[in-house]
């Protein structure tokens, strides 16, 4: 499939801060492509760049094999969604929405069909005569995405377009905009913070972190499979072991010793020597905690240690587990009514356990990361234990 | 939360103290006496009087035709200087900053001063143009500053967004950024046009033998008229304010 | 940028010219100035300058903070009443407050009867009519800035400060004040320096015995004839009046250092 939407090189400094570092990222035609990051990643700079509204210092922008470069922002075949919609205040809806028309210079009878076809598809036909200061946030955005679509971009650039809403608005605005997507067929860029929304609407996903890109892929593979310890920690939660390669067993499997934890069985990512150092990212999901000790085959991995913290979210339980060294995070699933069975509490001595297909090897790691995990303090009379990594060399 | 009465006391008397003497004036200046002390009676006497004489008549149209053109000029002036003022943060922008700051905070008087020498270095002569060329110069700082405030509180996105859909530079300049800055240029000549209209000092300096404003006039009179006159000058005056501004506010109200 | 360059041509034009109007000016300007009437003149206007920025300050800060809190019709009602005098001829409003204290004004013969002042005491022609007068007419000016800056000023720091034990008073000094520190400063600029240069106002209701630094200048101007010397004056107003403009840009400089910047992300 040939790309579509094509960034080759990309660099933008803003004085000494590099807000997009050597970013190459390919689009396909017809995607929902979101990048997804922290406040200050670069990908508004990003869909910036695509827009039209920065230069980039270094690299390329080619949109259907034409490089746009150079291009004023009026003249691309792109169009964005503000992330405070930007409408502009002194026309009405309809105007707003016939604003791109009206630039192009179409005929009259032209702008006022199409008009009419956008407003009755965001079902807005009775507040075409209003301004944008008598409409509520989600009509705002409708006529947003409106005024945006009438035009036939190439692509639609959307930066945050729910931010501004309340939670119930923003589920729905989430359907819709999927909703649009799917009849309308257009690429899509969107940017957000919420791995939610990213992870719900996507078809690819672009993780960001100051100013590069850390991993693309389709949403269970960035969940799943995380390249780095970032992509790992900020989305959804996740633990990590630190260990070095023992043995092998099988083809496909090895040990790791790791400081603190009895030996552990994990599946091959990647190619390996005995000794190599490799960081495992395993998710809260794939533990199963009990009271007694599970009998399982020799693919998993069995640990005891003892309850923390516990967190009731209503479909799944939270626990905070310690053993030895580490504070595991656990969730438990409650897939049975849960008044009739007796929920494990806090200072339970308790079994972890997990088959060693679950877990993940990350290609790069950093320390710092870990704070994006979300650790519960310590409780005061608690024994204030060394931090999960004892200093090992290099990351 | 119980909250001091005290502001609220000093703004009322505070506004009193405003009106007082306005009030004053316009009651006097139906007075029928010529002394305002003593009361005589409600006569429109002076109002006759009034449109009577000439000169103020002459006066008072060399001070629409200056502030007209004075306005005009100032408000195309001020605001393309406030548009390179909010557009280029060079070393040079802060220098013309200054420059055209520098109006709004120094003495009528100073002004009015350096602006006559500055015609009799020149060997201008001073008249009706150079009282224009004055009140141009200090408009523009008013305008400047104005409507530079109005470009510091702008929403730019919205211009991104014209841009977006395909307007190029003319067109979203012409299509969206004036359209809202309007009231903003507007409240600026309003401006412009009372100050050029009301001022005295500057005028007073720069002024030729020929050439007298209103305010001149005024002052002329207070020195040596007859007070009764001025009195209802400016009643009339002040009711000609209370218009304008009642319109403005309508109209400012209306786009709002 | 032609425009920029016409705008930038005309501002230029009010520079100062020490115009040689007959040679040999320099000294004699200088001695001119050494005049033992002006450091009276001199010190009279700073003291009248400092007086009504003093009072017009005080007055503006209940009457702005007042107005702030207005809900919007009553904010929108006041501030066209405050506005609309500013809006009245300026000569008018001075000749107003003349008609007023007039020996047989009605203010006059009021405090008379109230056994305030006896008969022969002159409300008009000395330094305290030009002071009420002065801050008549700047009133205004110090309202305006006090307000922008409340306006922006956010009230529930009030309400924090007496949650955390402050009484009124005490936030109101210690939160409030601070918060409108641009706002106060701009206001006393735009009182104080314009009432250094006070002319008309000293001209009309003053008397001799009142006069100040504009007086004397408009005198070397229109009686006298006399430029060099009105220049000399002037450059010494400039200086006068350079020297609290400089102060406060000075101190708005280093606040402007010390806040830090917030970056918004990318």
């Amino acid at each position: 499939m040939s790309e579509f939407l094509e960034f080759d090189g990309v660099s933008k400094s803003f004085g000494n801060l590099r807000a997009v570092d050597q970013v190459s990222l390919s689009v396909r035609k017809g995607e929902f492509f979101s990048l997804l990051g922290p406040s200050g990643c670069g990908k508004t700079t990003l869909l910036r760049i695509l827009a039209g509204f920065e230069n980039p210092d270094t690299g390329r922008v080619l949109l259907n094999g034409e490089d746009i470069t150079a291009l004023p922002p009026n003249r691309r075949k792109v169009n964005t969604i503000f992330q405070n919609y930007a409408l502009f205040p002194h026309l009405t809806v309809r105007e707003n929405i016939a604003f791109g028309l009206r630039i192009a210079k179409r005929p009259r009878l032209q702008i006022d069909e199409e008009v009419s076809r956008m407003l009755s598809l965001i079902q807005m036909e009775d507040q075409a005569h209003k301004k944008p200061s008598e409409i509520s946030g989600g009509q705002k955005q409708r006529v947003a995405v409106a005024r945006a679509l009438i035009n036939k971009p190439q692509v639609l650039l959307l930066d945050e377009p729910l931010a501004a809403l309340d939670l119930k608005l923003r589920q729905r605005m989430l359907l819709e905009l999927d909703l649009i997507h799917d009849e309308v067929g257009i690429t899509f860029l969107y940017v957000t913070h919420d791995q939610g929304e990213a992870m719900s609407l996507s078809d690819r996903i672009a993780v960001m972190n100051q100013g590069r890109i850390e991993q693309v892929g389709v949403p269970a593979e960035i969940y799943e499979a995380p390249r780095t310890s970032f992509v790992a920690a900020f989305i959804g939660d996740t633990n990590f072991f630190e260990g070095q390669v023992t043995e092998f067993c099988g083809g496909d499997y090895l040990r790791l010793s790791i400081d603190g934890l009895p030996d552990l069985l994990c599946f091959k990512d990647k190619p390996l020597q005995g000794g190599n150092l490799v960081y495992l990212s395993i998710r809260p999901e794939k533990f199963h905690i009990s009271r007694d000790r599970p009998l399982l085959d020799d693919r998993h991995n069995c640990l005891q240690g003892k309850v923390v913290d516990v967190i009731y979210l209503g479909t799944h339980t939270r626990y905070w587990v310690r053993i030895n060294n580490y504070r595991l995070a656990v969730i438990q699933q409650h897939s049975r009514f849960l008044l009739d069975e007796k929920p494990i509490r806090w200072e339970e001595n308790v079994w972890i356990s997990w088959h060693a297909d679950d877990g993940f090897m990350l290609e790069r790691y950093s320390e710092s990361d870990e704070t994006l995990i979300g650790l519960p303090p310590e409780k005061a009379g608690e024994a204030v234990e060394p931090p999960e990594d004892a200093a090992e060399t290099g990351h | 939360m119980k909250q001091s009465r005290l502001p609220l006391v000093i703004t009322l008397l505070l506004l009193a103290f405003f009106y007082l003497p306005i009030l004053v004036l316009v009651i006097t200046s139906f007075n029928a006496s010529r002394f305002g002390t003593t009361w005589e009676g409600w006569s429109l006497h002076w109002y006759r009087r009034l449109l009577q004489e000439r000169e103020i008549l002459h006066a008072l149209s060399n001070s629409l035709i200056i502030a007209v053109s004075a306005t005009i000029v100032s408000v195309i002036l001020g605001t393309t200087a406030a548009f390179a003022l909010h557009r280029y943060k060079t070393r040079l922008q802060r220098f013309h900053y200054a420059l055209i700051y520098t109006p709004l905070v120094v003495p009528e008087i100073l002004m009015g001063i350096s602006l006559l020498l500055f015609f009799v270095a020149i060997g201008m002569e001073l008249g009706l143009f150079t009282i224009f060329l004055a009140h141009v110069t200090f408009c523009i700082s008013y305008v400047a500053m104005v409507v530079l405030g109005r470009l510091q509180d702008f929403d730019f996105t919205i211009v991104e967004a014209a841009q977006d859909l395909g307007a190029g530079w003319w067109a979203s300049t012409w299509r969206v950024l004036l359209p809202l800055l309007a009231p903003g240029i507007l409240a600026g000549g309003l401006l412009a046009f009372t100050l050029s209209i009301d001022d005295f000092v500057i005028t007073f300096f720069v002024a030729g033998p020929g050439s007298t404003t209103l305010p001149i006039r005024i002052y002329s009179m207070i020195k040596h008229g007859s007070p009764p006159l001025i009195n209802a000058l400016s009643t009339l005056l002040l009711l000609i304010t209370f218009m304008v501004v009642w319109a403005s506010q309508h109209l400012t109200r209306e786009s709002s | 940028m032609i425009p920029t360059a016409i705008v930038f041509m005309v501002a230029f034009k009010p520079t100062d010219n020490y115009g040689g109007i007959g040679p040999g000016w320099t000294l004699e300007t200088l001695r001119h100035l050494a005049n033992p009437n002006y450091p009276a003149i001199v010190w009279r206007t700073v003291v009248q300058s400092f007086l009504t920025t003093t009072i017009c300050i005080l007055l503006a800060v209940p009457a702005g903070f007042f107005i702030a809190r207005a809900n919007r019709f009553w904010r929108q009602l006041l501030l066209l009443l405050v506005i609309v005098p500013f809006w009245t001829s300026f000569l008018i409003r001075i000749f107003a407050w003349k008609v007023l204290l007039h020996p047989e004004g009605l203010i006059k013969q009021l405090l008379v009867f109230l056994h305030m002042i006896g008969p022969e005491v002159s409300l008009l022609y000395n330094s305290g009519a030009v002071l009420l007068v002065m801050v008549y007419t700047f009133l205004p000016f110090a309202i305006l800035p006090i307000y922008a800056a409340a306006e922006k000023f956010d009230f529930h720091l009030l309400e924090a400060a007496r949650d955390l034990g402050a009484h009124q008073w005490q936030a109101f000094f210690r939160v409030f004040i601070p918060g409108i520190r641009r706002g106060l400063l701009t206001a006393i600029l735009v009182v104080f320096i314009p009432a250094l240069g006070s002319y008309v106002i000293p001209d009309i209701v003053g008397g001799p015995n009142a006069e100040m630094i504009g007086n004397k200048i408009a005198q070397r101007v229109f009686v006298d004839r006399n430029l060099p010397h009105a220049s000399g004056l002037s450059a010494f107003l400039i200086l006068a009046v350079l020297v609290p403009l400089l102060a406060v840009l000075a101190l708005q400089k280093s606040r402007d250092r010390a806040a830090p910047l917030i970056q918004e992300d990318a």
